[in-house]
């Protein structure tokens, strides 16, 4: 399989701050890649260099094939993007947003937007200054879907979305996949990697901690203890050898002990703190 | 590249009528109000052209307020010019900044468009918005004139309503370089820049010894004066007036092309 993106030693700094130093990423095509990590992780920084919005420092952004500098309106006719702030014009009615969006890409998106908006239940006839954020969101994943792009990218895509929507809306990115599209999701929801992504990569303070297949993440040595000795409860991550646990252990009083896997909430708590 | 600069324009359409009418209705009502003060006018205005530099500065010297061209110039020239530079300046210093201003940069920068076609549709935006401004305002005018049964010979207000527009573009292009730059609303230092250069070209005619250093700006080739007064026009200062532009507009679409664009 290709790689759809392709991004080699990416160094962006604002200044004196601090951006993202020397990330590497690759996604391959017909996958949901998740991109994790709390708020100022260097997630929106990384996808605003992917994207042209901002000039990188040191580095190659390689997306379709392309470099993202030299063909950066090309990349862009192929890319659904949903920022994480879904702010439009206020004075507009949400089909002129809609229709603007699909101008401006030179393509009739017509009967593909009125898909979307059945599904998502977006009322087309509003002004965008009354709409709610979770409606403002619905108005953005329409305008990222309808030209069915090759590659969508998301940036926390779900914040402000009830439930229903939300699982609407990665059903809709399961179906756009399974019809050869691509999608790198920035989140810092951790169910929704684990629920939707086959490959993550972990940022954490501009740099990546980790990137892995879900699956060996969850699946590695790490095991969540928990273990109450002499009335008292502790609950860690182990992930050395499990018979060097059992023989340190039974230097106490064991009342109760659970070994289980441990999740991806655990995983990524496991390298944050390890980092720190 | 179409699509955006009809957004524009329909983005701006409701501050070009406002702006067009507030200026072409004061308009209207100063050449009304010629006509009910026309009897009393001779004796003002042969005050108003002895009054030294003061008369030197609003071209009351040269033209005489009794006449209809003379007060044309002199009212409303003033006001059609204060006008122009200071709406050119609202629709210029915001109009590339108010995407990262209002967040809607990240929805506008996602398509397949290059910044330099998003300064170019912006700009022609512009530019029509002070062209849309200009008709409606000399339309205005002549229904002024129509009211008070007084006309101008037609070619001097086509030089006029043309060098007025330049100076609305000199002025918006310096505004363009402030938007450029900024992400916030400068509304505030686009129109101190079009009033500095009101203000500079008036000191340069009250004191002719600063003509050389500060009245080289848009007033001093869009001077209502002394266009009706001789039908010339400095060719020196619209010179300077147009490599200002070139020379602003080619600054827009470098520092745009170079700086982050914020959300």
């Amino acid at each position: 399989m290709d790689n759809i993106i392709e991004i080699k030693s990416l160094t962006k700094s604002y200044g004196k701050k601090r951006g993202v130093t020397d990330v590497n990423l690759e996604v391959k095509e017909g996958e949901i890649y998740g991109f994790l990590g709390p708020n100022g992780a260097g997630k929106s920084t990384t996808i605003r260099s992917m994207l042209g919005f901002l000039k990188f420092n040191e580095g190659s952004i390689k997306i379709l094939g392309m470099d993202s500098v030299k063909n950066r309106n090309k990349i862009l006719k192929e890319i659904g993007y949903m920022p994480s702030e879904a702010q439009f014009y206020q004075d507009m009615r949400v089909s002129e947003v809609i229709k603007f969006a699909s101008d401006m890409r030179g393509v009739d998106c017509k009967e593909e937007a009125k898909r979307l908006c059945e599904r998502l239940s977006v009322d087309t006839s509003k002004k965008i200054r009354e709409l709610s954020l979770g409606n403002r969101k619905k108005v953005s994943i329409v305008c990222a879907m309808q030209h069915k792009p090759k590659l969508f990218i998301f940036d926390e895509p779900t914040s402000g979305l009830d439930p229903l929507v939300q699982s609407e809306f990665f059903e809709l990115i399961h179906e756009y996949v399974k019809e050869g599209s691509t999608c790198l999701l920035s989140t810092h929801v951790l169910s929704e990697v684990k629920n939707h992504c086959e490959e993550v990569t972990i940022m954490k303070e501009g740099k990546v901690l980790v990137t892995d297949t879900v699956d060996n993440l969850t699946r590695n040595n790490a095991k969540r203890i928990r273990v109450t000795t002499d009335g008292k409860i502790q609950e860690y991550l182990y992930d050395g050898d499990i018979n060097e646990l059992l023989l340190k252990l039974q230097a106490s009083r064991i009342e109760d002990l659970t070994i289980e896997e441990a999740s991806i909430e655990d995983i990524f708590m496991h390298y944050y703190s390890k980092e720190n | 590249m179409g699509t955006l600069y009809i957004h524009e324009l329909k983005r701006l359409m409701r501050t070009i009528l406002l702006w067009s009418i507030i200026v072409g209705v004061f308009g209207i009502l100063c050449i009304v109000m010629y006509k009910s003060m026309e009897s009393e006018i001779t004796g003002i205005a042969d005050s108003f052209s002895s009054m030294g530099a003061f008369s030197d500065a609003f071209g009351l010297s040269t033209l005489s307020m009794a006449t209809i061209t003379g007060y044309f110039a002199t009212e409303v020239g003033t006001i059609h010019g204060l006008g122009i530079g200071l709406f050119a300046a609202t629709l210029a210093t915001t109009i590339l900044s108010k995407e990262e201003d209002l967040h809607t940069g990240e929805f506008l920068f996602s398509f397949p468009v290059s910044r330099t076609q998003i300064v170019t549709s912006k700009i022609f935006a512009v530019v029509s918005g002070l062209l849309i401004f200009t008709i409606i305002c000399a339309a205005l005018y002549e229904v002024g004139f129509l009211i008070s049964g007084d006309s101008i010979d037609m070619e001097l207000l086509i030089k006029f309503y043309g060098m007025q527009l330049v100076l609305g573009i000199e002025i918006a292009s310096i505004c363009f370089i402030i938007s450029s730059m900024s992400r916030t609303n400068k509304l505030g230092m686009g129109m101190g820049v079009g009033l500095c250069f009101y203000f500079f070209d008036l000191m340069a005619r009250v004191i002719p010894d600063f003509k050389d250093y500060i009245g080289f700006g848009p007033y001093s080739y869009a001077n209502a004066s002394e266009i009706f007064a001789n039908g010339e026009v400095e060719i020196k200062y619209i010179s300077i007036g147009i490599v200002f532009i070139i020379l602003s507009v080619v600054s827009t679409y470098v520092i745009y092309n170079r700086k982050d664009l914020a959300s």
